[in-house]
């Protein structure tokens, strides 16, 4: 026993003489060194449409470059309502970028940098495997906290599957983080850092940091690189990610084994599912344990599983025809569900300046967040405050129907509308809205002192 | 209570200051009030009432003992107070009461020294009073304050009162001035008071001739009463304006002819939500009417609808008066309205139906019913073992949350124990129950068997499936039964 004891001993002495030696240093040098000079500091102003009126703002982020051509990955919530878009480079150069997309639902978008005026070659970062990373491993994150460019802090990974139960979303209204889990890392995260890399000691992106527990000490949360990849790569050959929608929720079926019968059997409980969507037509309940998909096993034990089940079947294509097979009670049943595309979480934002008001147009997934009985008219975003609106009593949440008594059926109606009654210089505006389950009339006077303008 | 005795101790400060140093007015009036043949007649009818109440937070209770100033208004001792201190429900809409204050004893003394036992009759909702009926007077006749009927008030017309003083002064009671400070309509007529800022609501208010003409009441600032679609007038907040006036002699003689009662809601209702048509809406309408409601939404199965009432209806007449509702503060005017005539009166309505074109005119009769029930006076039950109230599902809950009324069933969670079973285990006030284990639940008393069975099986776990913010959702309620 004594003689395999030694050598183990040897060569632990071995590594940490090494350590000593300085390998680790020159590990996170050589880190540094394949990524630093690839982080962006990013500088958009972006439109806020909240409170009612354009207000733009401008804010800091971070982004890393992930080709050659100037494709820079950042936030969602950094550059996917930018207007105009600043980019500070590792040499200190300031170039302009353009959103190219972005993808509300995994809080990611991709910008590209002007590089007509840039000399040289343009430093480029790896995307590594998040898959492979291990708790306790050395990793560092890149950015801008706190405005701070060319930052660097380092830690461990803290956790590499952690999941948030509650619904989370972003600025400008989406629901995001339904797909992922989240790599959790005591590197420090502070605002500014979003959008940028976290990077192990092989100089490989293995996330781009998103998020951080306010108030906390070092709790910061990364989204895995290998979604980064896919979103990346949707963006880049479809513009966009598509995803598919049934419209039916789960649950961890951990502790709930004995209540439906079980035990020792996989699946994914059936927790919810939405009024009028593809799964309460294919006959989907509450209650279902999903054993099968497409005759392949599936399981949600832990919360863990569950985004991975989300993502399962946001990815196939919009159409794809799904044959659960679910244990209900005794019974083992085989239901086909037919996807239909997720489609914009949100509609496209619009600002009456004239009439104090924002508004959007009404997506399916804002009719069914908002119990719209139908997607028509659209949607009141914010109120100015002691706006014409205001005055007049409308409020954010209304869905205007009717502008003079003639019907509104979407955005582009909306604004044809309000182009003519403005350019018309009209005193007096009836709207008809609906408000819960009511249908009101609102009469807008919009100031005549005021100029109006049209630039929107 | 804070705030009361906050108010009581200030109005001993301002009565001193007064005392010391009466301003011009007030010292050239004082002389005009015959105090002292006040002071002989209120003795009749005044009693000062200790109220025992509990007081629950959530499911946390609590017992205090207020003392109020009341006033005898019939022979048989039915007694007049301030309802709002010791009846009163704060409830967030969705779960039902959240803090509530019940009386559990009353105890009347007589200004000459004799005790009596009573029981709270009920709390007018719109005016806070309260009544308590003296239950051992035995064959004992008072003599009731007398109120004056059609006074005829005048800004600037000077008015007297009495009130309470601490427990240690004798006699406890003394003497205030007031004026009418203002006439105003809206909601309703209210002669708007100042000099009264100390005085304890429902105190009785007499006129330069010592005529009892009405009590001390607030109007509660328009703005900020908020309506449901039931037409029911829900209270006003912390931080609202509070205008001071006088309850005239006519709404307090309506009030004790058929008082309140606790427990039993007989308002009406007629099924709409609502909206003033204001002057620049009945422009827009070709409609010349004053004022008036529009009817923004009908409940199906209520009496609007079985009258054939349809959305965007302009009601401008009840019963051939004109309803002059211009402005969303006048609303509460006609909700009011409607809420204080009795189930089963019929009531005739002018309509205006405006079309692309032109207005149709209608006359439309809907019998009124007794108003759904509010979340506050829904049947309720609580679980000892899981630590947990709930509630029968009623009206508003589904107009909150945006469903068709009865598009969904079971039971709302009104109260949860801090840290207890039900908590811990993740259910939330204003979740909907729709099932308990195995048991479909659509009222308390199904919920209350459900549970009785699960008490008596004790199994290690029990899955709730529940309802909230628009989706389902299981949750595992674990047990820990040798705790009881």
């Amino acid at each position: 026993m004594k003689h395999i004891a030694l050598p183990m001993l040897a060569l632990l002495a071995a590594v940490s003489v090494s350590a000593a030696d300085g390998s680790l240093q020159n590990d996170i040098y050589r880190a540094r060194d394949r990524v630093l000079p690839a982080l962006v500091h990013i500088q958009p102003v972006v439109k806020d449409y909240n409170t009612g009126e354009l207000k733009k703002q401008a804010i800091v982020g971070s982004g890393v470059i992930f080709n050659k051509d100037g494709y820079v990955v950042t936030n969602y919530h950094v550059a996917g309502k930018a207007e105009r878009i600043i980019c500070t480079l590792g040499d200190r150069e300031q170039v302009s970028a353009r959103f190219i997309g972005g993808d509300p639902p995994t809080d990611l978008a991709i910008i590209k940098l002007d590089l007509s005026d840039h000399k040289g070659p343009l430093p480029v970062a790896e995307f590594g495997n998040s898959d492979s990373v291990q708790v306790g491993q050395y990793v560092l994150a890149m950015g801008s906290p706190l405005a701070l460019s060319r930052t660097v802090s380092g830690g461990v990974i803290s956790t590499k599957d952690r999941y948030f139960s509650q619904e989370v979303r972003l600025p400008s209204g989406e629901q995001t983080g339904n797909y992922n889990l989240w790599i959790q890392t005591d590197a420090a995260i502070n605002p500014g850092n979003s959008g940028g890399p976290l990077v192990d000691l092989d100089g490989r992106v293995i996330g781009i940091n998103s998020r951080a527990m306010m108030f906390a000490n070092s709790i910061g949360y990364a989204i895995p690189v290998n979604i980064v990849k896919e979103v990346v790569h949707a963006i880049l050959t479809e513009g966009k990610v598509t995803r598919s929608y049934i419209g039916a929720h789960y649950q961890a079926l951990q502790e709930m084994e004995e209540y439906f019968g079980t035990d020792g059997v996989n699946g994914v409980l059936v927790s919810s599912i939405d009024a009028g969507s593809p799964a309460e037509e294919g006959l989907l309940r509450a209650g279902d344990i999903i054993q099968q998909m497409n005759g392949q096993a599936v399981s949600a034990k832990f919360v863990e599983e569950l985004p991975a089940f989300y993502k399962k079947i946001a990815t196939l294509p919009p159409g794809s025809v799904i044959d659960f097979r679910v244990q209900r009670g005794t019974d083992t049943l085989h239901l086909s569900v037919k996807t239909r595309l997720l489609g914009d979480l949100q509609g496209e934002d619009f600002e009456c300046a004239g009439w104090d008001f924002t508004v959007k147009g009404i997506t399916r997934q804002m009719q069914l967040e908002n119990q719209l009985k139908d997607s028509l008219g659209v949607f009141v975003e914010g109120v100015k405050r002691s706006g014409a609106a205001d005055d007049g009593g409308l409020r954010a949440g209304d869905v205007i129907v009717a502008i003079n008594k003639q019907e509104i059926t979407d955005l582009p109606g909306f604004v044809a509308q309000y182009h003519d009654l403005v350019q018309a210089k009209t005193q007096k505006i009836l709207l008809g809205i609906k408000r819960g389950g009511s249908s009101r009339l609102v009469v807008l006077k919009p100031s005549a002192n005021e100029e109006t303008t049209l630039n929107d | 209570m804070i705030k009361r005795s906050i108010r009581a101790i200030l109005a001993v400060a301002v009565a001193a200051v007064l005392a010391v140093t009466p301003g011009p007015a007030a010292r050239a009036q004082a002389q005009t009030f015959d105090f002292a043949r006040l002071q002989s007649s209120v003795r009749d009818y005044t009693v000062v009432l200790k109220v025992k109440v509990e007081i629950a937070f959530g499911m946390q209770t609590n017992e205090q003992e207020v003392r109020l100033l009341g006033t005898v208004v019939t022979p048989e001792g039915l007694i007049l107070f301030d309802g709002s201190t010791v009846s009163s429900e704060q409830h967030s809409s969705m779960s039902g009461a959240s803090f509530r204050v019940t009386p559990v004893s009353i105890e009347v003394t007589t200004l000459a020294g004799r005790k009596y036992s009573a029981e709270l009759v009920g709390v007018d909702r719109f005016t806070q009073l309260g009544f308590a009926r003296i239950t051992n007077a035995g064959n004992t006749r008072f003599a009731p304050v007398q109120f004056a009927m059609n006074q005829q008030f005048k800004v600037g017309s000077w008015l007297t009162a009495y009130m309470l003083l601490p427990e240690f002064v004798t006699p406890p009671v003394a003497s205030d001035v007031g004026m009418i400070s203002s006439l105003i309509e809206s909601p309703e007529k209210f002669p708007l008071t100042v000099g009264f800022g100390g005085l304890e609501m429902a105190s009785v208010l007499y006129d330069e001739r010592l005529t009892p003409v009405g009590v001390l009441g607030t109007l509660m600032d328009p703005t900020s009463v908020s309506t449901d679609a039931g037409g029911m007038i829900s209270g006003s907040g912390e931080g609202d304006v509070q205008l001071l006036g006088v309850v005239t002699g006519e709404r307090i003689q309506k009030l004790v002819a058929s008082p309140p009662r606790k427990g039993e809601d007989e308002r009406s209702w007629l099924g709409i939500t609502l909206q003033a048509l204001t002057k620049d809406i009945a422009e827009f309408l070709n409609i010349g009417a004053s004022g008036g409601i529009i009817v923004t939404d009908v409940v199906k199965g209520s009496p609007a609808d079985k009258s054939g009432m349809k959305v965007g209806d302009v009601i401008h007449e009840i019963n051939g008066q004109p309803v002059e509702v211009d402005m969303e503060e006048k609303v509460p005017i006609f909700q009011r309205r409607i809420a204080e005539m009795a189930p089963g009166t019929q009531v005739e309505f002018s309509v205006f139906r405006p079309h692309d074109q032109k207005v149709d005119t209608l006359r439309i009769v809907a019998t009124l019913e007794k108003a759904p029930l509010t979340a506050a006076n829904a049947p309720s039950y609580e679980s000892k073992e899981f630590e947990f109230k709930v509630r029968n599902i009623v009206f508003s809950d589904y107009i909150q949350n945006n469903l068709d009324v009865g598009s969904l069933s079971g039971v709302v969670i009104s109260d949860i124990k801090q840290s207890g079973l039900a908590d811990v285990g993740g259910l939330e006030i204003g979740d909907i129950i729709q099932r308990i284990a195995n048991t479909p639940v659509t009222s308390v008393e199904e919920a209350q068997a459900a549970l009785t069975k699960i008490v008596a099986e004790k199994p290690r776990e029990v899955v709730f499936f529940i309802w909230r913010n628009n989706k389902t959702m299981f949750v595992n309620v674990k047990t820990d039964w040798k705790m009881q």
